[in-house]
């Protein structure tokens, strides 16, 4: 997964909201991410997590304004300088509230918006909607309002309409967090079947680590404003006493391992399992 | 005793397309108890709880919480023996400060002065909300707002407590406070039913578990024994915490892991035992 | 504000109005409208209201037309009544028939029907349109004929808020309930409508960042995923709305003979019962609204 050049890049990016004071939601982040790499951002509600994303795709500066210094260069294109516009076709975002991403009646008119708005043509139009809703599974729905979906429909759709502008970046803000157990699994799939089978890259905040380690393989710690950790899951999971000092959890196998090794009832070398078949063949020893 | 919660036969059929969303429940809970509700969205799970404030009233069949029958009294009237705090908290927070969100409860009940300022003293101590007594409930981050909004039905003295979704896209450090409270709660002798998908907060809370699938009540056993069910877990397309699912996997290969684990500590406490011997 | 759904939405259906294209419906309420304000003629009114009816039969629309009447039907009779005993006319005033302080004047009356006759023609004309045309029809038309995309946006976005917040404002009520508030009176109020109003403002403000970020309302050319079908047919039936409603406006500002206003005469008797018929169903309407709102 590791490119010559980095698809996305942060600089030396900081940035304050203009109503905040001189208080810095982001701070000297630096950070190189690579196309297909599928990257799980990690942190504490207010970390700066929403703030980083929406630095993705231009939103942040150019329509909410504030202190923005360093840069962040996306696909070759410095996002100081592209309008938002450009960006859209490079990165597409999805929120953490199903309902409040929706507007229009129908699903077919709910991924058609952003198309409009680009002058395709009606037959590219058709062709696109069907594309996107087979890849979310949604397939047949174009005349469904959207507002009687399901919470994991919602987010489905949400997907399909940035899916619809030709992303080569998928950015999701906690888009699990207003959904039900079902409704989950189903994003989480999607996103693993774009990344692995489209080599799309991924870039999920999310609270559900333990899903995370399963499908990351670059984790990204965020605390107040700044990037205090990066790694694989392997790497970052296993450094579990600077994850409890953050307030954050950690898969429960990791946590496990930690438990043990402190108790001195198992020697692990400080690198615990961060997955589940990992996790039964290891602890599997101690029950023979 | 009495139990607190007395569920009779219970339908509830919404007029609204004709949908059964409760069939024949029939369950009774008793004072200090802390229950998990869990199930699908669209299973039933909502709909269930909502009898016990009074927010539903049964079509067919009998609801009683603290002695009071649900469909002979207001909502009004079960909110003193019920406190539902709901998901969002922005559904019930719109006072000026959090102090006088605080006194909203006490004060649509009647009480005195004197007793609404002492249940609110109360409230503060319990959730530690000194701090932001003067701000506007709107100006606290989400998982505050969280806290004030249960703090708020807290005032209210009710016996039982209904947690809606209390951890639902919260951070760990919000997680945490909530199963704090909760054994708070508990110790004050409250009965707390959290609905709630966090299997890990509910494995690490409560005592009993009602399961609900398609309307029905499908299980009431302890966490232990309704995340052993392979049959009622897939059937419900839920999860059991992932401590627990290796366990399980543990169990079938080994013999010497002879119980389901709900918590890391538990697992540590098995493998001490194990080695100890 | 909850119990009762008022439908002013459309209605399915395949009646031949439902098949027509929504621009000429549409310059048919406009006509309507510039048609009913040109005039206080009752006959007129009326003619225009009987008109109206027989578009909802057409479009087998009635049901639902039916309940948007209960609402007009208060508001109808509160002017007459209104009207009647101060008419918003200019002076002199002819009286009919007096009780107590109240005189009920020949100008009144006339005034509160012919008041009562516009509310009516044009709403039932408007509900014909709105009933029979899908929302997005509407919109896209709208688009075509050069509306403001922005504009279109924010009135499709209005039409599905009502919903939502009304559901919202269900929500808000029970949860305050839940904290023992009572259903009404005034410290009902701000309980109930501040959270619907932050979660309105919380939801438009991300609704706004995700449609920038599928580059919404960019400047450039636009086109139309949904089509809507126009034939000949509905090009000529615009073209008809717009000269029929525009002579006939012209016929009732130019001719004064149809400003009946000094020479129709009620009789004393029929004015006495229409405004104490009118003023008792008003109240009528008014104790079962307050009824029904603190049952709740």
């Amino acid at each position: 997964m590791e490119e010559a050049k980095p698809i996305i890049e942060f600089n030396d990016l900081s940035f304050s909201y203009k109503s905040a004071d001189n208080h810095y939601a982001l701070k000297n982040i630096n950070l190189k991410i690579y196309e297909g790499d599928y990257v799980a951002l990690l942190g504490l509600n207010g970390a700066g997590k929403t703030t980083l994303q929406l630095c993705l795709n231009g939103v942040i500066p150019n329509s909410i304004l504030g202190d923005f210094s360093g840069e962040v260069i996306v696909d070759g294109h410095d996002t100081f300088e592209t309008p938002v516009r450009e960006l859209a076709k490079i990165v597409g975002m999805v929120f953490d509230n199903p309902e409040f991403q929706l507007s229009q009646m129908s699903v077919g008119e709910e991924i058609a918006l952003g198309l409009e708005s680009l002058g395709y043509s009606y037959q590219e139009m058709v062709d696109t909607i069907t594309e996107v809703l087979g890849i979310v599974g949604l397939s047949g729905l174009e005349e469904r309002s959207p507002f009687g979906l399901s919470g994991g429909q919602q987010q489905r759709l949400s997907i399909a309409s940035a899916l619809a502008m030709r992303p080569k970046i998928l950015v999701m803000d906690e888009p699990t967090s207003n959904v039900d157990p079902i409704g989950k699994e189903e994003i989480f799939q999607v996103a693993y079947d774009l990344n692995r089978k489209r080599n799309m890259t991924v870039i999920m905040a999310e609270h559900e680590v333990e899903v995370m380690a399963q499908f990351a393989n670059l984790v990204v710690v965020m605390h107040d404003g700044e990037i205090v950790l990066q790694g694989t899951p392997e790497e970052v999971f296993s450094d579990v006493e600077l994850l409890e000092s953050l307030g954050l959890r950690m898969p429960q196998v990791a946590a496990l391992g930690h438990s043990l090794e402190k108790q001195n009832l198992m020697n692990l070398g400080g690198k615990y399992p961060v997955k589940l078949d990992q996790a039964i063949e290891t602890y599997g020893r101690l029950f023979e | 005793m009495e139990p607190i919660v007395k569920v009779e036969y219970l339908w509830h059929i919404y007029p609204t397309g004709n949908v059964t969303a409760v069939r024949d429940v029939s369950l009774e809970i008793n004072k200090g108890e802390i229950l998990g509700v869990i199930g699908q969205n669209g299973s039933g799970k909502t709909t269930l709880v909502k009898h016990f404030i009074g927010l539903l009233k049964p079509t067919k069949g009998k609801v009683f919480v603290s002695g009071l029958d649900t469909s002979k009294h207001l909502i009004q009237q079960m909110a003193v023996k019920v406190g539902y705090v709901y998901q969002n908290p922005n559904h019930q927070l719109f006072a000026r400060t959090v102090q006088d969100e605080l006194r909203f409860g006490p004060k649509n009940i009647g009480l005195t002065e004197e007793e609404i300022e002492e249940r609110v003293a109360q409230a503060i101590e319990f959730f530690d909300l000194k701090n932001i007594l003067d701000i506007h409930p709107y100006r606290i981050s989400f998982p505050l707002r969280k806290l004030v909004g249960m703090a708020s039905v807290y005032t209210m003295q009710p016996d039982v407590f209904i947690l809606d979704e209390p951890t639902t896209g919260q951070d760990n450090v919000t997680t945490q406070t909530v199963y704090h409270l909760i054994r708070k709660l508990r110790d004050e002798g409250a009965t707390v039913l959290c609905v709630a998908h966090d299997m890990i907060l509910l494995a690490e809370t409560v005592d009993r578990m009602l399961v609900m699938r398609n309307s029905e009540l499908i299980m009431d056993a302890t966490p232990r024994e309704v995340f052993s069910d392979y049959e009622i877990m897939s059937s419900t397309h839920l999860t059991p915490p992932q401590i627990t699912t290796l366990s399980l996997k543990l169990k079938e290969k080994h013999q010497k892991l002879d119980q389901t684990v709900l918590t890391i500590d538990e697992m540590v406490d098995k493998v001490k035992n194990l080695s100890n011997k | 504000m909850q119990g009762v759904v008022i439908p002013i939405s459309m209605i399915p259906g395949n009646s031949i109005i439902h098949r027509m294209n929504p621009l000429p419906k549409l310059m048919w309420t406009v006509g309507v409208l510039a048609v009913s304000f040109a005039t206080r003629n009752p006959a007129v009114l009326g003619a225009v209201f009987a008109l109206g009816l027989l578009l909802v039969l057409i479009a087998q629309v009635g049901s639902a037309y039916l309940k948007v009447v209960m609402v007009l039907l208060p508001v109808s009779l509160a002017l007459i009544t209104l009207q009647s005993i101060a008419p918003a006319f200019p002076r002199p005033w002819t009286p009919i028939i007096g009780w107590g302080p109240f005189t009920v004047y020949q100008e009144g009356i006339y005034s509160g029907i012919s008041m009562a006759l516009r509310i009516f023609s044009l709403t039932t004309w408007a509900m014909v349109f709105i009933m029979t045309s899908h929302p997005s029809d509407i919109f896209t038309s709208l688009k075509r004929v050069g509306m403001p995309y922005t504009l279109n946006f924010i009135l499709i976005m209005t039409l599905q808020l009502i919903p939502i917040l009304q559901n919202e404002f269900a929500v808000v009520l029970n949860a305050q309930k839940s904290r023992a508030m009572k259903g009404t009176g005034f410290g009902a109020l701000l309980p109930s409508m501040v959270p619907v109003f932050v979660g309105a403002i919380e939801r438009i403000q991300q609704l706004s960042i995700s449609l920038e970020s599928r580059a919404f309302g960019s400047s450039g050319h636009k086109t139309s995923y949904r089509r809507v079908r126009i034939t000949v047919w509905d090009i000529i039936n615009l073209l008809l709305a717009l000269v029929v409603s525009g002579l006939v406006t012209y016929w009732l500002i130019v001719d004064k003979s149809l400003d009946w206003s000094r020479t129709m005469v009620f009789n004393p008797v029929f004015s006495a019962i229409l405004v104490g018929i009118s003023f008792a169903g008003f109240m009528t309407y008014m104790v079962l609204a307050i009824y029904l709102v603190a049952k709740s």
